[in-house]
């Protein structure tokens, strides 16, 4: 494709995402804002689970550790200024804080593979939560206020909604920064074939971590923002199972491994369950375990996947297969 | 000093639940290489079927094991020939994971939307009774359900130990291209094995509804469990799941009794998370050796 086309569409997009809150209502902001904070964490647990093939199944630990580093940052060291500008640093601590965390237990935990290395990031994140809940200086049980400083003027789901649009925005240049770098590629060779790749002289060990503290970063200042705008939560608010399936989820729906991939997979799945079955909540799992499985079935390399295939048919398949594998 | 053995006594009973709820994934797990997280819902499902037989035709639980497992059986055989097969063969061993999550949350939600969000327990006639050991109490129906959990375990393992059908089981998890060129038919074998790790489910499920109260909801901790019992003892055996059930058992009624009940999630899990680092194939090992 055209390099200055693609250019002045993704400035076309991000003008239109601008001045969007102009024309819709509250309710349509909130679900766009919904899908800038999907599509941040999908995009930043691609960064690991797609590119390095380390798939976490417990990535919500950043998001949670992030909204409570931000209450503990803001209530015990007090505050910082007035205004929006006060929100900075303690978003910014929180994310450096998770992304220390992520460094801490990287290189024992990263010697796990597959699904081995899913299930402990799992229990990685159980631990932490349970954890939070039970230990009192932590209030986790009984939850953290987190207010937001709004400027004068401004509704709350307006103010969100940009300051979502900005963290997506500043994750999915960072995904394309890494996607094309040397970095990028020592991921992608690590996801292929570990062992080769670190047999012809990539660095996997560090690599692997790299990429394991910019996710956990990414993820730990979107869940600082979170935090700020629920403005008052406890564990279970922050610390859920379906946080980190959704962004499994949204990237498998995409295609895993691909820069679009979990913006794409993002949109479809929150259109499906956020507009067209907004009023079918007793069924909401059933559909979206139907959509996932469809999915697997039927376009095992996503969207993404299946739009490749179906313009080269001769590559099909095989091309489909590989972009899902592990 | 009685506190602490009615405290072990617990665990060892919890445990050997625990192991006859995970024996049926470790063996899918060793011999497929497949992670089910499907598996939670089977020993629910279970729990369910007893409930529906002993409320509505007065059959009691134990005996409800028989019909409970043939069904499970029959479910899991074609899941697994249908859509787990379709899973791996067009995408991968890992898309598995996904459509096993997938199906779960549909069969949770199905769950719930028949029986209701409601906590169930089942109640026979010696739900309340319980015999006195020296110093310490025991339940009934709690040592009912660890003689049945022992027994379906003892079957099992022979079945793999010492018949025809077990033999292929266990060549067919070593090297599925060579037990095909033996004459196996692998797809029919994983298939049933599938199927009767589903039974051993169900049949867990069954005990459990006796001896601990259940919902739809509980399904992801029957799976994580499961998960857990399988790291600790090793993949494959019944004897592993034995030895990480008991582990696992005791782990959650020592924390429970000595830390605080709220924290038993966290210790199984930090339990889990170190086994993994310091030795990932469980305390047993794979019962299929260098197969995978």
């Amino acid at each position: 494709m055209n390099r200055a086309l693609v250019l002045l569409a993704a400035i076309a997009v991000v003008l239109a995402a601008v001045l969007l809150p102009l024309w819709i209502g509250p309710f349509y902001t909130r679900v766009i804002q919904l899908f800038f904070f999907s599509t941040g964490l999908a995009v930043a647990w691609n960064l690991l689970g797609g590119f390095a093939g380390y798939w976490s199944f417990g990535h919500t630990v950043f998001i949670g550790m992030g909204a409570f580093s931000a209450a503990h940052i803001v209530t015990r060291l007090g505050p910082f200024g007035d205004g929006p500008l006060s929100m900075v640093l303690p978003i910014l601590l929180s994310g450096l804080l998770c992304g220390l965390f992520a460094a801490i237990i990287a290189y024992p935990i990263l010697r796990l593979r597959g699904i081995y290395f899913a299930i402990a990031m799992l229990g990685v994140s159980q631990v932490v939560g349970e954890l939070i809940n039970n230990l009192s200086w932590f209030q986790g049980g009984v939850g953290v206020f987190l207010q937001t400083p709004l400027p004068a003027g401004t509704a709350p789901e307006d103010f969100f909604y940009y300051l979502f649009g900005a963290l997506l925005l500043a994750s999915i240049l960072i995904a394309i920064a890494v996607r094309k770098s040397r970095f990028g590629y020592a991921l992608l060779s690590i996801r292929e074939d570990e062992d080769t790749a670190m047999m012809l002289g990539v660095a996997t060990e560090r690599y692997k971590i790299m990429a394991f503290v910019l996710s956990a970063v990414l993820v730990g200042t979107l869940g600082a923002v979170y935090g700020y705008s629920v403005g008052y939560f406890t564990t279970y608010t922050v610390f859920r199972l379906d946080f980190s399936l959704n962004m499994i989820v949204f990237c498998l729906i995409g295609g895993i491994g691909t820069l679009a991939g979990p913006v794409i997979g993002t949109a479809i799945m929150l259109f499906i369950t956020q507009v067209l079955l907004s009023r079918f909540l007793d069924i909401h799992l059933l559909i979206t375990g139907a959509v996932v499985v469809a999915i697997i079935l039927l376009m095992p390399g996503g969207t993404i996947g299946a739009l490749r295939s179906w313009r080269r048919p001769a590559a099909g398949g095989g091309a489909a297969a590989t972009e899902t594998g592990s | 000093m009685t506190l602490f053995l009615q405290t072990t006594l617990n665990g060892l009973v919890l445990g050997g639940i625990y192991s006859l709820a995970a024996v049926g994934f470790s063996l899918v797990f060793g011999v497929l290489g497949i992670v089910n997280l499907t598996h939670g819902i089977f020993v629910v499902a279970g729990a369910y079927g007893a409930l529906v037989l002993f409320a509505e035709l007065g059959i009691d639980p134990l005996v409800g094991i028989v019909p409970i497992g043939l069904a499970l059986f029959a479910v899991g055989y074609v899941y697994q020939r249908t859509i787990i097969q379709w899973a791996v063969s067009r995408a991968s061993l890992v898309a598995s994971l996904v459509v096993t999550f997938g199906v779960a949350m549909m069969a949770r939600n199905g769950l719930q939307l028949v029986f209701g969000p409601d906590v169930h327990t089942i109640t026979p006639s010696y739900s309340f009774l319980s015999i006195p050991l020296g110093p310490l109490r025991i339940d009934v129906v709690r040592i009912v359900a660890l003689g049945a959990s022992l027994v379906l375990l003892t079957v099992l393992a022979l079945v793999l130990a010492r018949t025809h059908f077990g033999r292929a089981i266990r060549a067919t998890a070593q090297q599925p291209l060579a037990a095909e060129l033996c004459g196996l038919n692998v797809k029919n074998l994983h298939g049933l094995t599938f199927g009767l790790g589903a039974a051993m489910a169900g049949a867990a499920g069954a005990i459990i509804g006796i001896v601990q109260p259940f919902t739809a909801a509980s399904e992801v901790a029957w799976t994580l469990n499961a998960f857990i019992v399988v790291v600790l003892g090793g993949i494959g055996s019944p004897a592993g799941a034995l030895v990480g059930g008991l582990l696992l058992g005791l782990i959650n009624a020592y924390t429970a009794q000595y830390v605080g009940p709220s924290l038993t999630q966290a210790a199984m899990f930090l339990v889990l998370v170190l086994m993994l680092l310091v030795r990932p194939s469980g305390l047993l090992g794979n019962a299929f050796g260098e197969s995978r």
